[in-house]
């Protein structure tokens, strides 16, 4: 309801009303009596103080820590060191990023992990999505029961596929035992390559299903008279693929591809349950590297904010590359 | 009828719901700690909050030791603030407490790594006021609790890693590596119901590193100043040969932590196993489970032989802290005096099998009803601790990555010994230059 048609409200002293508020409404509205006017300013006031509760806490618990951890980065920060705590460090923070031997092996072991598990979720979960937009019995069950990995917590995924490498009672090799196929005696977890690949089926099998459901809404807007016209026209199953589906699904695939992206790019979970970063350093990755220098080795929380500071850099970085890419393909 | 509240309502509405906001936060922030000069005196009626980690029996334990003490000291209530049973994230949960400048809890539970770190961010109080006897309790445990001249912690049960042996299959405990590596291969070829010859843990966690250190690895705060020494690359050679030249030890012990070496040895599958003392009373106690039937009266321990030296137990266990922003500091002391005295702590062996730190407790009382902890004196007596260092958690953070990677075959013992000295050396820099 709104107030124009309450008329029991009692106008205010005019004073209230700000002219820029009477051009609004009557922008909005057309002409009004003198009342709706200051009513309409004093409407969006009252609306300003309803949401400026929430306003205050959105801004308590995102911008306020985003620009205090901006701001630690640039400081001594180390809790074992309390007499030089919170002194200006200038850059030697993120200095250490560089010269600390840790940073950029995690950061081309992230990005390694990022394309190699976008790419494999994006061809499974573009093929599920397909074979989902296709009519067959039971279709309803099977689009719910895809969701199950998705539905499960990532620690809790990462500890099951922990225990299914397990080499003595795990799953897997049990399975390629039983097939008489390679790799049946390998302990996953304890060479580099194979726990990647480890890490990699964990991670592909939570969150493909994400992927395939993100495309097949995508899937499910192109309006189907446009492949009844490319089938009349003579076009294949490849050719309607690459020139209609494809281009058709962009939008989708957009968002599809940031949202795995960036969660990829940022992947903790799945490693701090697998692995913890192990064997050596082989499989830390950025985002554990910051969790472990700030919280388990000895609290450096200005190299953990540095650390922080430089993922959501290249986050933006990463999300700025899609949107511009998508973007000017679109209007080509 | 009004729908809507009328202008001044409305006002006083938004006013009304930012002044709460504001409210909230100046509360949460004007909880600043007490000054040490508002201390509670001891005889005042007041309440200890004790975090400290412990399910089971030793949860049970720690209540009905709480309960004596309350009895003994009626004006005093110790509250129990529940840290979780992974050491790791415990270790988070009282950093974030005292990063946040929290005056409770009073008295903590701290693993024997941790009180250097903790007294060097000067969040422990200096017990030295209240004159402790430290010479009560096992050397080794003592020195976790000793920094820059200053006593921060009290040891309260002691732990040392020792090597299980199977007295049926086993005549007479190895001395030597050699003889050890022998044994455990004669074993497996005669008993076809070892799976392997030697169980411990290898998986990237601190367990790695005690592992390593009862094996013979040197971390003494002089030997960290250079690591790559012929005494370490043995000890590491020697677990890269029992997994992957003897094959007495599975490849997945990388993975290993403490619960998968109980298991291979309680199901009998293993002649060795290194692990620490709970051990004992899950396989020989009285009240054995059906689970132990393999191992029931056939549990050994004594110290790993030592490849290049005297053996030594690495040093694990719990010490007793007071917060240096508490102000039931007297009262906090109090109930570290009763928890660490000796029938505390046998009370607390008996129930929950967890090894006294103060010596005289070792006596006919406790090994009366629990005979195990004759044998385990042995193991205690080479109990030597890890270093005692506020950069602890870092250094055994990159030991961590050193000892898997030579397990998982992906670096050689010497590689991996020069490549993590350095990274060691300047973390010990760092903290002695002051950051």
């Amino acid at each position: 309801m709104t107030a124009r048609e309450e008329p029991a409200v009692p106008a205010g002293p005019a004073s209230l009303a700000p002219p820029e508020g009477a051009a609004t409404a009557a922008a909005i509205g057309g002409p009004r009596r003198q009342g709706s006017y200051s009513l309409a300013a004093r409407d969006r006031r009252f609306g300003y103080g309803l949401v400026a509760p929430a306003v205050i806490v959105l801004l308590a618990i995102t911008a306020f820590p985003l620009v205090y951890n901006v701001w630690i980065s640039f400081h001594n920060a180390w809790y074992l060191f309390p007499t030089t705590f919170s002194n200006f460090a200038g850059v030697k923070n993120y200095k250490e990023l560089f010269t600390g031997g840790q940073f950029l092996p995690s950061l081309y072991r992230t990005l390694g992990f990022t394309v190699v598990s976008v790419a494999v979720e994006l061809v499974i979960g573009l093929a599920l999505a397909l074979a989902l937009n296709r009519k067959f019995r039971g279709r309803g069950i099977v689009r719910a029961a895809i969701l199950i990995p998705w539905a499960v917590p990532t620690v809790v995924s990462g500890l099951l596929w922990k225990s299914m490498f397990d080499p003595q009672n795990g799953f897997v090799n049990y399975i390629l035992t039983q097939l008489h196929l390679p790799l049946a005696h390998s302990t996953w977890l304890s060479q580099t390559w194979t726990s990647w690949a480890a890490i990699l089926i964990a991670d592909a099998w939570r969150n493909t299903p994400f992927m395939a459901l993100l495309l097949l809404a995508g899937l499910q807007v192109i309006p189907r008279d446009v492949y009844e016209a490319a089938k009349i026209d003579g076009a294949g199953a490849i050719r309607t693929f690459r020139q209609i589906t494809l281009p058709m699904l962009k939008p989708a695939l957009a968002v599809a591809l940031i949202f795995r992206t960036l969660s990829s790019f940022l992947i903790f979970d799945v490693i701090y349950a697998m692995t913890g970063g192990g064997p050596g350093n082989s499989t830390q990755v950025l985002a554990y590297l910051n969790w472990s220098s700030m919280f388990v080795q000895g609290g450096n929380y200005g190299l953990g904010a540095a650390i922080s500071v430089a993922l959501m850099v290249m986050s933006l970085v990463i999300a700025a590359i899609y949107v511009t890419s998508f973007r000017t393909e679109q209007v080509v | 009828m009004h729908m809507w509240p009328t202008s001044t309502n409305r006002r006083a509405v938004a006013a009304i719901s930012v002044a709460g906001l504001v409210a909230v936060g100046l509360a949460a922030c004007g909880s600043s700690a007490p000054t040490a000069s508002s201390q509670v005196p001891l005889s005042a009626k007041q309440t200890v909050v004790f975090a400290t980690q412990g399910l089971g029996s030793e949860g049970t334990a720690t209540m009905s030791a709480v309960k004596a003490f309350e009895k003994l000291h009626p004006n005093i209530t110790v509250q129990i603030l529940s840290l979780s049973p992974t050491s790791d994230v415990a270790f988070e949960q009282l950093t974030q407490r005292f990063t946040a400048g929290s005056s409770t809890p009073d008295v903590i539970t701290s693993d024997v790594i941790w009180p250097a770190q903790f007294a060097q961010s000067g969040w422990l109080a200096n017990l030295v006021k209240f004159h402790p006897d430290t010479s009560a309790y096992f050397t080794g445990q003592m020195a976790t609790g000793q920094y820059k001249g200053g006593v921060y912690a009290i040891p309260w049960f002691i732990n040392a890693e020792g090597l299980y042996y199977r007295t049926d299959l086993i005549k007479t405990p190895p001395t030597t590596a050699a003889a050890l590596f022998g044994d455990a291969v004669a074993a497996m070829k005669t008993d076809h119901a070892l799976k392997e010859g030697l169980a411990f843990e290898g998986d990237k966690y601190e367990g790695a590193v005690t592992a390593f250190q009862s094996m013979g690895g040197q971390l003494t705060p002089s030997a960290l100043t250079n690591i790559n020494t012929p005494a370490n690359d043995g000890v590491l050679t020697m677990m890269y040969d029992a997994i992957h030249k003897y094959h007495i030890a599975p490849t997945a012990v990388s993975t290993w932590e403490e619960s998968q070496v109980q298991n291979a040895w309680l199901s009998g599958q293993t002649p060795f196993a290194l692990n620490w003392p709970y051990i004992f009373a899950l396989s020989d106690a009285k009240g054995c489970q059906p689970g132990c039937s393999a191992v029931f009266g056939k549990t050994g321990w004594v110290p790993f032989p030592n490849p290049t030296g005297a053996p030594q137990a690495s040093l694990g266990g719990d010490d007793l802290a007071v917060n240096a922003r508490s102000t039931h500091q007297a009262a906090a002391w109090a109930f570290i005096q009763y928890l660490s005295s000796a029938s505390a702590q046998i009370a607390r062996a008996v129930a929950a099998g967890d090894p006294p730190s103060v010596k005289s407790a070792y006596g006919s009382q406790l090994y009366a009803a629990a005979p195990y902890f004759q044998q385990e004196q042995a193991v205690f007596n080479a109990a030597t601790p890890r270093p005692v260092s506020p950069v602890y958690t870092q250094i055994s953070s990159q030991l961590q990555a050193m000892i898997t990677s030579v397990l998982s075959g992906s670096s050689t013992p010497s590689a991996a010994l020069s490549s993590t000295g350095p990274t060691i050396t300047q973390l010990l820099q760092t903290v002695s230059s002051g950051g």
